[in-house]
């Protein structure tokens, strides 16, 4: 992949115009990282790297079994229960440290596994073009002109509750976005000299889309991933809220704050998980934007 | 408590859920002491949790219904809150020597809402229809072979077998007298085939044929039901112009509205709110006994139940139980232990022993039953709060207690609806409610014993048992101590059988606005709208 390499020679540091540093350009890694290091993108990596180590030892940092009756019910925050007791008494800070556990490695799945099946999709669409391209977006129409949480508690509901349910109504809900976007790109891509010579000296159809194609349209993707992990942590959490998503007793976030909200008085059983909530899906949020900016990616139009 | 499944969208349940939840945000960010207007107040908002899938007299049996089937039908006969019948459409009533021929006599000057006499041909169709729609309430109908009307005040029910406990029956509000003349003309029909081609539940959700204080208003799922005053009604006035029950699912909801002054009577107010409110001057709350009681029912003959069908798995379960952490997790510990499905109190209770919490017991139970190795059990139950009750809580806290003896319970909470579909398929291990519908014990036996015609004996999958048929026979023919006796004995061979499983016999929490007097808990009609009243001026 050559042809179209690096249009200019300079280090990209910052935004560089429309495009972006193509894959391959030989830059030293030190030199194409520093333009990461802003405020917020270290911000949000570190916070996400806390929650990551959260999760890697919840077991050993939380101070109680998150299934347990740990205390009195209903106590409220104290040097013994940090984030208080909820209606049986368990400890609301281990139930979230371990809850943890659920919401991320839910969201990033669902997210991994949505934004495959909707590259691979869009990618289709928009390489063979046609009637494919039609069906295919037509679909992805239909699916998006649903506002997205009602879809998901449609299928949620129709599937019955649980948390590998509730990932599958949102792969299904989440697919179309990165369908069309990847199809955008490559719409563009495709009529580049790199491709059409690709072709011209034989390559298969599917093997420019894989070899030469696919790479250069992954960057949105990633960002726009990055961008809606937080929206996907808050989905799955309103789903479990609505009593669609996580069963009774595990500790995943939204169904901890359904609990809270049938105990309106003791804030805290809502407050743990709700302030987890934020930490992660903010520090998310800022890790996205700056990628978007950082990568100079334009915002998809939704 | 098998409501016929009216197929809507779970969907929007959901939804008003959500908006509920969101209504609670609201409300506590608008929250300001604001007193209720109390000028000229005459109509009155329930807050509570409906649990209603049909508003068809005939076909429905919850405790939403007890209120509604009160308000706008009414029975031959009511119960007082000691148990004693008094007259209500009937004057006279009397049976005859062997208990098998009950005469009743009907007053001359009640009307329908509609303004046309309730006549003996009235209660005669809506006995047989209730009987042969084969519904949920159907079972108070059991065994009554003929009902005639010799003339137009004098109706004879004549029953197969003797039937003592027929007058308290008849109090219940499910044997409420309709409109035989209006319900037929919109295809309700009492015909032996009812239960195919009685083509009326759909009218009964927005229209009501009764003689009652009040008349249905409108009626909207998940949002509200509304009564108003029946303006032809025959007796004294009702308290009210309308009555409005509100759809407020949970109790922390409950509790915001009734302190804003949203609703008037918050009617399942948990028991952890009863600190925050005991004191407010512009509230009233009173805690008083309850012959309701929530339960685990184990049903062996269903589907992933089949590891109950040994009787020492369902005896270890019952020991598994940590009751005093149960009661105390769900309703503060404001409940009793109860012994089977009988309420404390209630004729037959008497020296029947209460389940104890018995971890080693249950484990030896379970390890002789080749279960040592652990069990896996699945629980469906609907997402419900009532009586204080949080079956969400309540369910996990009986799944940590049965976890401690090797009992792996599987919990999928439900949308009530959802749920009630789901109970007519079976279910391994679920929770349910009951409360009252008359003064007589013999309801527990008829709903929850292994005889003929009984809901759970259906649900449960279990064949009827002999004994217990000819003890509930017998205990129909007999009176006073002797039919205690029976009650007795029955009450035990249930508690044998260990399918019902009280968890709690909890306590009631009466609140409401300062300005409401005679809130109550009613046996037959569980909230008696002519006791409760706005206090005048």
């Amino acid at each position: 992949m050559t042809l179209a390499a690096a249009p200019t020679g300079t280090p990209a540091v910052g935004p560089d115009g429309p495009g972006g540093t193509p894959p391959g350009a030989s830059v030293p890694v030190r030199l194409r990282l520093r333009r990461f290091r802003t405020p917020s993108i270290v911000l949000g990596a570190a916070v996400v790297a806390l929650w990551v180590l959260v999760i890697a030892f919840a077991g050993v940092i939380a101070p109680y079994d998150p299934y347990a009756v740990a205390g009195p019910r209903l106590s409220p925050p104290s040097g013994e229960f940090l984030l208080g007791t909820d209606t049986l008494g368990r400890d609301v800070l281990s139930r979230v440290l371990h809850g943890a556990r659920l919401s991320l490695p839910i969201a990033l799945a669902t997210i991994s596994i949505a934004a495959l099946v909707g590259c691979v999709i869009g990618a289709v669409a928009g390489f063979y073009g046609g009637i494919v391209d039609s069906v295919l977006m037509r679909l992805a129409d239909i699916t998006m002109a649903f506002p997205s949480i009602l879809l998901a508690m449609a299928v949620a509901a129709a599937l019955g509750p649980g948390l590998t349910n509730s990932f599958l109504a949102i792969v299904v809900v989440w697919w179309p976005i990165y369908a069309r976007l990847i199809r955008g790109q490559i719409l563009s891509i495709k009529e580049r000299e790199y491709v059409m010579s690709a072709r011209a000296i034989g390559m298969s159809r599917l093997t420019t889309l894989r070899k030469h194609v696919l790479p250069h349209a992954m960057t949105p993707v990633l960002v726009s991933a990055t961008m809606d992990l937080g929206m996907i942590i808050i989905l799955v959490a309103s789903l479990s809220f609505l009593g669609l998503g996580a069963l009774p007793p595990s500790p995943e976030w939204g169904a901890m704050i359904t609990e809270g909200s049938a105990n309106f008085y003791q804030w805290w059983i809502a407050a743990g998980p709700g302030l987890a909530m934020v930490t992660i899906v903010l520090a998310v949020n800022f890790l996205g934007d700056s990628l978007r900016d950082v990568l100079n990616v334009r915002t998809r139009v939704r | 408590m098998s409501p016929i499944p009216l197929r809507r969208a779970r969907k929007s349940r959901v939804v008003a859920r959500a908006a509920a939840a969101m209504a609670v945000a609201i409300g506590l960010a608008a929250c300001s002491s604001a007193a209720p207007a109390t000028q000229e107040r005459t109509g009155i908002i329930l807050g509570r949790a409906m649990d209603v899938t049909t508003l068809d007299i005939s076909r429905s049996l919850c405790d939403t219904c007890q209120i509604y089937n009160a308000a706008v039908y009414e029975s031959l006969l009511h119960a007082t809150p000691e148990g004693e019948l008094e007259p209500l459409l009937a004057e006279k009533w009397e049976a005859n020597a062997d208990n098998t021929q009950f005469t009743f006599t009907l007053r001359a000057d009640a009307v329908f809402s509609d303004g046309s006499p309730v006549e003996a041909k009235d209660v005669v169709w809506s006995w047989e229809r209730l009987k042969n729609l084969a519904g949920s309430p159907s079972y108070f109908m059991a065994g009554i072979t003929k009902v005639e009307a010799p003339d137009a005040r004098t109706v004879v029910a004549t029953s197969e077998l003797p039937n003592s406990a027929f007058f308290n029956i008849v109090s219940a509000g499910y044997t409420g007298i309709i409109n035989s003349d209006v319900a037929a003309e919109n295809g309700a029909t009492a015909d032996a085939n009812a239960a195919s081609s009685d083509q009326a539940e759909q009218w009964f959700l927005s229209n009501s044929a009764g003689s009652g204080q009040y008349v249905l208003d409108s009626y909207a799922e998940g949002s509200q039901l509304v009564l108003k005053a029946n303006d032809k009604y025959w007796g004294e006035k009702p308290n009210f112009t309308d009555v409005t029950i509100k759809e407020v699912t949970d109790s922390s909801a409950q509790l915001q509205q009734l302190q804003q002054g949203d609703i008037d009577v918050a009617m399942q107010l948990s028991f952890d709110a009863l600190g925050q409110i005991e004191n407010a001057p512009n509230l009233t709350t009173e805690v008083v006994p309850s012959p309701n009681f929530v339960y685990i029912a184990l049903s062996p003959g269903k589907a992933g139940g089949e590891a109950l069908q040994d009787p020492r798995v369902r005896e270890a379960v019952r020991k598994a139980i940590d009751y005093t952490s149960v009661i105390d997790a769900t309703v503060a510990g404001n409940g009793e232990k109860q012994a089977t499905g009988v309420p404390n109190g209630f004729e037959g209770t008497e020296g029947l022993p209460l389940p104890e919490y018995d971890p080693e017991g249950a484990k030896a139970l379970l390890a002789e039953a080749g279960h040592g190795g652990g069990l896996t059990l699945q629980a469906v139950f609907p997402t419900f709060t009532i009586y204080g009750v949080n079956f969400a809580t309540m369910m996990q806290s009986i799944q940590q207690s049965l976890g401690g003896v090797g009992i792996q319970l599987d919990l999928q909470p439900l949308e009530y609806q959802a749920w009630a579909d789901r109970l007519g398929e079976g279910i391994p291990v679920t929770a349910v409610y009951f409360a009252p519908d008359h003064p007589d014990s013999i309801q527990y036996f008829q709903y929850f014993g292994l005889i003929e015609g009984s809901v759970w004996a259906e649900r449960a999958g279990v064949p009827v048992n002999p004994q217990q048929q000819q003890l509930a026979v017998a205990a129909l023919s007999q009176t006073g101590a002797e039919r205690t006796a029976s009650y007795t004995e029955l009450a035990k061979l249930m508690y044998n059988d260990a399918i019902i499983l009280p968890v709690v016999n909890p306590q009631y929490l009466l609140a409401s606005s300062a300005d409401v007097t005679g809130n109550n808990l009613d046996i037959t009609r569980n909230l008696d709208l002519t006791r409760i009243k706005f206090n005048a001026g």
